[in-house]
């Protein structure tokens, strides 16, 4: 299996690849992250020199407290669906429907949140019912080795015509009515921190975030599941020899993603405290950006909250712009996080996903 | 990548299977799908409400939506009632046609990048685009010309810049998957999402029609758009448009199979690297079917302007993604696709009938989408399934104890 995989890299050098290729991926992922951090830094030195200008409108965007505030706020649905993707494909499973996940879970997180008017038995239910499209997702493409891909569509579409008809069986319209959100929980002297502050003054979806990050990490480089899943994606033979089953990692990896990618849509409409499901509905492309997200993370949870918090910022400046009336048309500042992920796309795109991902795996014993 | 030799490996194994096989697979699929469908009317008829008159009654429990009814509309009310006299190729049949018309370009452009080995999700934003060029273009020709002739002109012209425009979007993520490796499956979403936000920000500002409160470009004098042959154009139907659709079918056929290009398309879809031994330019096929994917994407936008809408409005409706379940419903057979985009273009006219007659909401045609893709996507269960009731009894099953990987076998 693995000489097709490097020789449909389309490039004529299949030997080199896999050294060189390594070191020219993380250099053009070194390099967007310097480029990013120099542009912001140009920007708010720029700013502080001429406060009249464009410039310095910029820099006050991206300095105030407001902007790091909703970038957290937009982070959370992509950097849950990210994590959610990371052990997914780490097991070697694309789960290119992580849109539908989000979609499912933002409204049944309204749905129960309406009908029990408990918000956290809402948010229990959205990770719920997005467990169990995963399920479905996991069964089809471990059991019955349907192509991931097409099956990942497929979740994404079924997911796009039931919620909307689920919102006008119950509601009337695709559109819910309003619930009442989580509020804010705001850490004491913390939050008064200029700036920063707003890592303390914020949703309890955001701390959630923080939390499964950081637990992602750890159960990623610390624990053998950790080890079971990377192994499954990369080497499953080796799992197998080891006698471990590969099919039950990947189902524990694709129900992980499911709740993570839960946590994130519930988060999002419950924040809101309503799913809105006209058109692509609320979720809006943020599973896919969160595909990219990982990728662009290198597949380390950490990175991709980084490379979330990116996209998130850009969604963020582009909606405090529109409130200072910058002479650029709202439609078109609306494209911009999309407009990136394709160039980041187009930098990163050599990146070295897991050698057996989407691969179905079959066990040796008959 | 990854990607390709996945690609690769689903039409190793649809190509594997007979045409025979795969006719029964989509046709199982699509018989599960609605038998599906029935439970989810059924379930929603639970959770809305309605008086008990209008309540129908299965199994001594009282539903507010009977999915007879839905399916007996879907169905029948799409081809226009054929049984119940009366019909008139003028009713719901045209609408029928028409969404079959547009299906066919969509359903086309999907199946040719698929055969290439690529995932083209993005027929929905090469027909945007292109359905918005046609629309101002063909508005600024349309005062050059005028009349008979300036049908027989504008026409081709409108189809002409559709394809032309669609087929430069397409490039886009031809260019960036060859020359960059950038997965088309990620970029192409991306650019649905682009081209929708930028032409709603053409429509809303600089080709806006002033009379209009709509984001909409002026419409375009009736001259300039398809011509209606017998089908009484009440329902925006042309013949003329169908009859470039089954010619489109007949071509993209005979280019895949009988021609040089085609011949490039189908090996680099099947075993790249062979391909790429045997001569084939790797790079140059990947943006060359993903531009003439994107070609038949936009003519099916400049479709939807010179024959339903007679402007570009913002919010085209989703015929771009209906494209991938025709297409894979047809095993990525153009000859496959005249069937399915038929089918299909009954499920979506019928989709009105049904919202007519009932409650029930017009996104029941989504949710089907997904099913029949999902299904379409597994042959491993239907040949499973067909194993079970074919030879029951000849294999003792003896999975029951949950060994893993017990399943596996067969």
């Amino acid at each position: 299996m693995s000489e097709s995989s490097q020789g449909s890299d389309a490039e004529p050098e299949p030997e080199s690849a896999s050294e060189s290729g390594f070191l020219e991926q993380y250099s053009t992922r070194v390099l967007t992250a310097a480029v990013t951090v120099l542009a912001v830094v140009a920007l708010l030195v720029g700013g502080w020199l001429f406060p009249d200008t464009i410039v310095g409108t910029f820099a006050d965007v991206i300095s105030s407290e407001n902007t790091l505030s909703a970038a957290l706020r937009l982070s959370v649905p992509i950097a849950f669906a990210a994590l959610g993707g990371i052990f997914s494909e780490k097991s070697g499973v694309i789960n290119i429907g992580l849109e539908g996940l989000l979609i499912i879970s933002a409204f049944t997180a309204i749905y129960v949140t309406e009908v029990t008017g408990g918000v956290w038995i809402g948010f229990g239910g959205g990770v719920l019912a997005s467990t169990l499209l995963a399920l479905l997702f996991a069964i089809v493409t471990i059991e019955f080795r349907a192509d991931q891909i097409i099956a990942g569509l497929a979740v994404w579409l079924i997911a796009l015509g039931l919620a909307p008809f689920a919102s006008q069986v119950i509601y009337g319209g695709p559109n819910t009515p309003t619930v009442p959100t989580p509020g804010t929980i705001s850490i004491p002297l913390l939050a008064d921190i200029p700036f920063f502050g707003a890592l303390f003054s914020a949703s309890p979806s955001v701390y959630l975030l923080f939390l499964a990050v950081g637990l992602s990490w750890y159960v990623f480089e610390r624990t053998t599941f950790g080890r079971w899943v990377r192994a499954s994606g990369e080497n499953p033979k080796a799992l197998d020899t080891a006698g471990v089953s590969v099919a039950r990692v990947r189902y524990a990896a694709v129900l992980l993603s499911g709740v993570l990618a839960g946590m994130g849509g519930s988060a999002l409409s419950l924040d809101l405290g309503q799913f809105t499901g006209n058109g692509p509905t609320m979720v809006n492309g943020k599973g896919f950006i969160a595909i990219v997200a990982y990728l662009f993370g290198n597949y380390n949870p950490i990175g991709a909250f980084l490379s979330t918090m990116l996209f998130a910022g850009l969604d963020a400046m582009q909606t405090v712009l529109q409130l200072q009336g910058i002479g650029i048309p709202r439609q078109l500042i609306r494209i911009t996080p999309f407009v990136v992920v394709i160039i980041v796309l187009a930098l990163v795109g050599r990146t070295r996903i897991p050698e057996a991902a989407g691969e179905h795996y079959e066990s040796g014993e008959e | 990548m990854k990607i390709p030799s996945r690609a690769r490996a689903v039409l190793e194994r649809l190509a594997g299977a007979s045409a025979t096989e795969r006719i029964l697979i989509s046709t199982a699929a699509l018989v599960l799908s609605i038998l599906l469908g029935a439970v989810l009317v059924l379930v929603a008829g639970r959770m809305t409400t309605c008086t008990a008159g209008e309540a129908v009654y299965y199994f001594g429990t009282g539903f507010c939506y009977d999915p007879v009814v839905v399916f007996d509309r879907l169905f029948l009310g799409a081809l226009g009632d054929p049984f119940s006299g009366g019909w008139s190729p003028n009713g719901q049949f045209s609408v029928t046609l028409r969404e079959t018309t547009l299906l066919l370009f969509t359903g086309l452009s999907v199946a040719l990048a698929f055969r290439a080995g690529i995932f083209n999700i993005g027929t929905q934003g090469q027909m945007v685009v292109g359905g918005m060029a046609t629309a101002v273009l063909v508005l600024w020709a349309s005062s050059l010309v005028s009349g008979v002739v300036g049908t027989f002109l504008l026409v081709p012209f409108g189809v002409l810049v559709g394809a032309v425009f669609g087929g430069l979007y397409g490039a886009i993520p031809g260019f960036l998957k060859a020359y960059a490796d950038a997965n088309e499956v990620i970029t192409t979403i991306m650019l649905n999402f682009i081209a929708t936000g930028v032409t709603l920000y053409l429509v809303s500002g600089a080709f806006k029609d002033p009379e209009s409160a709509a984001n909409q470009t002026v419409p375009l004098p009736e001259y300039a758009q398809f011509p209606t042959v017998l089908f009484g154009g009440r329902q925006d139907f042309s013949l003329v448009a169908l009859f470039f659709g089954v010619v489109a079918v007949g071509a993209l056929y005979y280019l895949l199979e009988h021609t040089a290009f085609g011949y490039d398309v189908r090996t680099s879809g099947i075993q790249p690297d062979a391909a790429e031994y045997g001569g084939v330019d790797a790079a140059r096929t990947i943006v060359a079917s993903l531009t003439l994917s994107g070609a038949l994407g936009g003519v099916a936008g400049a479709m939807y302007v010179m024959m339903i809408l007679g402007s570009f409005q913002s919010g085209v409706p989703s015929y771009g993604f209906d494209g991938i379940t025709v297409s894979i419903l047809a095993g990525n057979n153009p000859l496959g696709v005249g069937f399915a985009a038929l089918l299909f273009g009954v499920l979506k006219s019928g989709t009105t009938v049904v919202q007519f007659a009932t409650d029930v909401p017009p996104q029941l045609v989504g949710v089907l989408r997904g099913l029949i893709i999902l299904f379409v996507a597994m042959p491993e269960f239907f040949r499973l399934v067909g194993k079970r009731v074919t030879d029951t009894g000849s294999k003792v099953v003896a999975t029951d104890g949950g060994a893993p990987g017990g399943d596996d076998d067969e």
